[in-house]
């Protein structure tokens, strides 16, 4: 599978089949039906089976055989998961999925600094739905978000959920706008405004990236978030999110990553920021192995 | 040292722009893509080098797209936003 995981697995035809039974079962129904099309997925297609390997051989280097295969079939199901959540969220509403924050304090004091902040996000857990735990900041949210994804995704962190006591409006800044939304981005940040941005994947094409080592190997990651925050003095948040229960998520404040200012342009003078990072990522793997949504190989 | 040439001296130091002289650079070149292929990474340096070195701030998208057109079209912005 690509980057863009959600939308290879699984048709239009299947994804109406989890909508009906959702309406007509519930969570459990939904779930039910999960487990067998996963076990479907990883049994008799071998792309999905290869689409994990890069990861799982790098977090759990010593499994071989049925062990492997059962470790495909967690992390595939995981995701899965996280996909009938953000339906579940979609079809029956908001409550049927309650979203915690952890280390709301931490959050709110570097909000009340009024600096602004950059979000930086991961594709752990399900992102989507943990961002309405964002509420608790009562301030919209720029989000640099390709175009084509905003329709898709739009809806499962629009929603009223868990934690969020207002409604907190989100933006999209589209990356393949002029100069990839930079000024918008720039123009947000000397407002004192909120960006979130993914920090694990690099963009297509994108050449500003930083090396850095993450389960025992270099891998690459975008450099623009600590550029940022370099050029305008605004901290890093790093958010990750962990499906924690059938119903229940939680995002989770894992640092505060302040970037000194005016470092310029060397990518080499980002990489202990992005390797803080790195380290963060690591560790929430050693802690949620299947919840890691990165099907591609990040090593090469 | 003219404006231009500053500008261009920027560049080329604090946009890390090897093999290329400042003499090398014309004023009408395009500063993105073609000509001398900067990115967006190199747009959000030269706004803030910009204010840094000229107090002058670039606002937006809509003042930065012509601005950044090419060395003469900064100068020129720069100048404006100056009074001069």
């Amino acid at each position: 599978m690509s980057q863009d995981s959600s939308k290879q697995l699984g048709s239009e035809w299947g994804y109406r089949a989890f909508y009906l039974l959702i309406r007509l079962g519930g969570y459990r129904a939904a779930y039910a039906l999960l487990h067998i099309v996963c076990a479907c997925y990883v049994l008799f297609w071998p792309q999905v089976r290869r689409s994990c390997v890069p990861y799982l051989t790098h977090r759990f280097p010593h499994s071989v055989g049925f062990t492997r295969l059962w470790q495909q079939y967690k992390m595939v199901d995981s995701f899965g998961q996280t996909m009938v959540d953000r339906a579940i969220v979609g079809s029956l509403g908001a409550e049927q999925i309650h979203v915690s924050l952890q280390g709301r304090q931490q959050l709110l004091k570097v909000r009340d600094q009024g600096r602004g902040m950059i979000l930086l996000m991961s594709h752990v857990g399900s992102w989507q739905l943990a961002m309405s735990a964002m509420g608790a900041l009562n301030e919209p949210i720029h989000m640099v978000m390709h175009g084509h994804a905003s329709s898709f995704e739009r809806h499962d962190y629009e929603q009223d959920s868990g934690e969020v006591k207002q409604e907190a409006p989100y933006r999209v800044i589209d990356p393949q706008g002029y100069l990839g939304g930079a000024f918008e981005m720039l123009g947000v940040l000397k407002q004192g405004g909120i960006l979130s941005v993914m920090g694990d994947r690099v963009p297509e094409h994108e050449k500003n990236c930083l090396q850095v080592a993450f389960l025992g190997r270099q891998v690459s990651l975008p450099m623009s978030a600590y550029h940022l925050a370099s050029s305008t003095g605004v901290p890093l948040v790093v958010l990750t999110s962990r499906k924690c229960s059938a119903t229940s998520y939680e995002m989770v404040v894992a640092d505060v990553i302040n970037v000194p200012e005016g470092l310029g342009r060397r990518p080499e003078v980002f990489v202990p920021y992005a390797q803080r990072y790195a380290e963060i990522l690591e560790k929430y793997c050693q802690e949620h192995p299947y919840q890691f949504f990165n099907f591609f190989n990040m090593w090469k | 040292m003219t404006l231009k040439e500053q500008i261009k001296q920027i560049l080329i130091e604090d946009l890390n722009l090897e093999d290329i002289t400042a003499e090398e650079i014309a004023d009408d070149e395009p500063l993105f893509g073609e000509g001398l292929g900067l990115d967006s990474l190199d747009a959000v340096e030269l706004a803030v080098l910009v204010q840094k070195n000229f107090g002058v701030e670039i606002k937006d998208m809509e003042e930065g797209r012509p601005a950044l057109q090419s060395v003469q079209a900064l100068a020129q912005f720069i100048e404006e936003k100056q009074g001069k």
